[in-house]
């Protein structure tokens, strides 16, 4: 389930954004682990572009 | 970029972003992380996005929350893009779905913000396990890989 709250905050064009305390490192949520070992993998069969595995 | 996007909050370390979705569905929590794939030369950094959850308090893209607001919420990843890469250079971002359906959206997002994100990025398709530049409408592709120029 997400999180659902109330507001509203839409910008026009890029800026940035504010550093936050709040904001914490997901880094090894189980998710994004999943994600960075399945990225890896593909990354090493495939190479990048222009410079095909062999 | 010149898109509408929502305002959002980053971590000291400008690796995890944070917004919020707003449309019919409410207020809904929303999450980008940068993480670097070990030992890659050069760099690459996979970005994880979902929504955070309720219960667990930890990014997860299995939800579909469908508030109506795509190509903002597409825009708002983009803006984090640049802004990752103001603080951390332009490297090289891989990008996939969870599912073969939701980086079909993905591919939807890119092909529907194209005039602007081309400017900006780089955008490679993987099909066939091969890289090819990014043509909208042309190929599904399986994941994609971002550059900003």
């Amino acid at each position: 389930m997400s999180a659902i709250v109330n507001g509203s905050s839409i910008k026009k064009g890029f800026g940035a954004g504010t550093v936050s305390d709040d904001v914490k490192s997901h880094a090894n949520d189980p998710f994004v682990l999943k994600k960075v070992e399945e990225a890896t993998k593909t990354l090493q069969r495939v190479g990048l572009p222009g410079k095909k595995k062999k | 970029m010149n898109l509408e996007r929502y305002q959002y909050s980053n971590s000291n370390d400008y690796h995890d972003y944070e917004f919020y979705s707003e449309g019919p569905k409410g207020r809904i929590s929303k999450m980008v992380t940068f993480s670097r794939i070990p030992n890659s030369d050069p760099a690459i950094y996979n970005l994880a996005f979902g929504d955070l959850s309720t219960v667990t308090g930890e990014l997860d893209d299995s939800v579909s929350s469908n508030n109506q607001d795509r190509e903002i919420v597409l825009a708002t990843v983009a803006n984090t893009i640049v802004e990752f890469c103001n603080h951390h250079g332009n490297h090289y971002i891989y990008a996939k779905g969870s599912t073969a359906s939701r980086t079909r959206l993905y591919q939807m997002g890119i092909t529907s913000l194209w005039e602007e994100i081309s400017i900006d990025f780089e955008v490679y398709g993987l099909k066939d396990n091969d890289w090819q530049e990014f043509e909208p409408n042309q190929n599904n592709y399986d994941a994609f890989l971002v550059k900003r120029r």
